[in-house]
């Protein structure tokens, strides 16, 4: 206890106390979930071994293969990261660096206002628009598909992903770009040469906060993606149906809840996309301190 | 900055007693709300539509009962009453030894409270396009892939687009029972996966070339079901086909509950057999029972 704490601060202090307390609960919320999903899961990976990872059956009471499901996770992630970029970082850029400040105030008001819808709502969208869509302007039989799901999500973080990127950019003091007007730079120099490397490591951060939502989302995701566990093939075919994990976990738990290995399989699916999202995290810490340096 | 004892100990006194009050107050209408009995059901979507309707008529009679009605699919509903989440588990299928096997030596009953019919399926422009009968053999096909192309059952030349069901719901047993002769068997030729009724129903009205499996009270006119083609007999999906005995894919709808149950469950179960139950089954398009048919325990697999 001595040692976690400033020298000066009186630990029996009751402010102290609680605060502390409160600080122990919070971090024991991440032990337990950590600890309870590896307990729970951990006779799926025992019974399975590696074919947990390697599998691509499904079939409750006999195998658990969760290739499929962890597949379709990354695809439909990736995907939505590159769907989301161009017009997230142009939207923030253009609004923190051309928009006069009313006009800068309203575009954040909304953005931040749809960041805030519930993912249902998306859903909502994406089974009566957007996959009719994407099977009519694309031919498929059906517009249920890996794409699909990717597009929907990447609409559903583009307002996260662009309003702390504009965020990073506005963080950028004004001195720079005061400096490099002065120095003769264009406009769109400063934009691009300045302030877009100088607020990098705030967009990667806003960049990763989106891969979280979009990693988790399910609910919007389950209507669309096809409920399929299956690897498309060829294995690149985006408009063929697949799964991931989140929207398995959403079919399955109600049924499988304290069903033995049904159960544990989904619980250790549940700890890969946990260790999936650290993996990311750490990995975009880990840039950013480099980019630093 | 470090804190003086002083100026903090009023301010978390007043925050206790804050947080006291509003506990206190919290107990209040929570007391109030034990006094009545709660009936929590939950579990298939084909069931559902039944006991959601007969729960307000209950406690109508009953006001000291509340009952809560949750979907889920026949899977989750006999999951709850093992695992006591659920008070009655609604079912459209019989159980599994498997799910037999989880109430180890706790006693069970099963009500059949109606029956009801699983159709196949299709979209209505494949329907009107001239495929208004299947024989078993060919939905086979189209499930195991083996069919891909409406042309080939006399239909227009579009890709089928197979609607499977998630493999724990009872209109999937059943379904899969009859065309595979196993009630898990795997469709390898299927392109989606859906779980409640409402659910297929809709994706199948979507698509322009689906087929899929449906509970009778969900056919409509963007859903059709067609007949089956029994060694060249035309078996359409009519309720009195299924009251006959001729339509061959049936059902019980099943109520099932921890035994014995308490008073008041037993109570409703009662009134969803008796003549108000009934007519609601009939008017939710299921078939009504006869009284001395009674409960019939599950069959493993």
């Amino acid at each position: 206890m001595r040692r976690l704490l400033h020298s000066e601060i009186d630990f029996r202090h009751p402010f102290v106390l609680i605060t502390g307390l409160l600080t122990a609960l919070a971090s024991g919320v991440v032990v337990f979930l950590f600890l309870f999903l590896v307990i729970q899961g951990q006779p799926a990976f025992t019974r399975m071994g590696f074919a947990f990872f390697s599998g691509e059956e499904w079939i409750p009471g006999e195998t658990y293969g969760a290739w499929p499901l962890i597949y379709g996770s990354l695809v439909v992630t990736g995907l939505a990261l590159l769907w989301v970029l161009p017009p997230a970082l142009g939207c923030a850029l253009f609004t923190s660096e051309y928009l006069r400040p009313k006009a800068r105030v309203a575009m954040k008001a909304a953005m931040e206002l749809l960041a805030g819808v519930p993912g249902i709502l998306y859903g909502l969208l994406g089974v009566s628009f957007l996959a009719v869509w994407v099977r009519d302007v694309l031919g498929l039989i059906d517009g249920n598909t890996l794409l699909t799901a990717s597009l929907l999500l990447a609409v559903m973080v583009l307002p996260t992903i662009m309003t702390l990127s504009e965020d990073a950019c506005r963080a950028v003091p004004s001195e720079y770009r005061d400096t490099a007007r002065a120095l003769g730079l264009t406009r769109a120099e400063v934009v691009f040469g300045v302030v877009l490397p100088q607020a990098l490591p705030g967009i990667a951060g806003a960049v990763l906060l989106g891969l979280g939502r979009a990693m988790g989302e399910t609910v919007a995701v389950m209507l669309v993606i096809g409920g399929l566990d299956r690897v498309p093939l060829p294995w690149y075919d985006i408009t063929q149906p697949g799964q991931n994990i989140p929207s398995k976990l959403g079919r399955e738990a109600a049924e499988a809840l304290g069903s033995g290995l049904h159960w544990n399989a989904l619980i250790a699916s549940g700890l890969v996309l946990f260790l999936m999202v650290m993996l990311f995290s750490l990995a975009g810490n880990f840039l950013l301190k480099r980019k630093r340096a | 900055m470090p804190f003086s004892r002083s100026d903090v100990l009023p301010f978390f006194r007043h925050a206790v007693s804050v947080f006291l009050l509003t506990t206190l107050l919290q107990v209040g209408p929570g007391a109030v709300a034990h006094a009545e009995t709660l009936i929590r059901t939950g579990g298939a979507t084909t069931v559902l539509p039944v006991v959601s309707k007969a729960a307000p008529e209950f406690t109508r009679t009953h006001p000291e009962v509340r009952i809560t009605v949750s979907a889920g699919g026949s899977g989750v509903g006999i999951q709850g009453v093992s695992g006591g989440n659920l008070d009655i588990g609604m079912a459209s299928r019989e159980m599994t030894g498997q799910e037999i096997q989880r109430f180890g030596d706790r006693p069970f009953e099963v009500h059949v409270i109606g029956r009801d019919a699983v159709a196949c399926v299709i979209s209505s422009e494949v329907y009107d396009a001239g495929v208004k009968t299947l024989a078993r053999d060919q939905i086979r096909k189209i499930y195991e892939g083996k069919i891909r192309n409406w042309k080939e059952v006399g239909g227009p030349d579009r890709p089928i687009v197979v609607i499977d069901k998630e493999r724990h719901r009872g209109t999937r047993h059943v379904f899969m029972n009859y065309v595979f002769g196993n009630p898990k068997a795997i469709a390898r030729g299927a392109r989606l996966v859906t779980g409640s009724n409402n659910e297929e129903q809709a994706k199948i009205a979507q698509s322009d070339a689906a087929i899929g499996m449906l509970s009778f009270a969900w056919i409509n006119e963007e859903v059709r079901g067609v007949g089956l083609n029994i060694e060249g007999r035309i078996v359409q999906p009519t309720s009195r086909n299924v009251a006959n005995g001729t339509w061959p894919i049936a059902r019980n709808l099943n109520l099932l509950t921890a035994s014995p149950a308490r008073p008041e469950i037993e109570q409703f179960i009662q009134f969803l057999k008796g003549p108000e139950g009934q007519a609601i089954v009939e008017a939710s398009h299921y078939l009504p029972i006869r009284r001395e048919e009674g409960s019939r325990i599950a069959q493993g697999d």
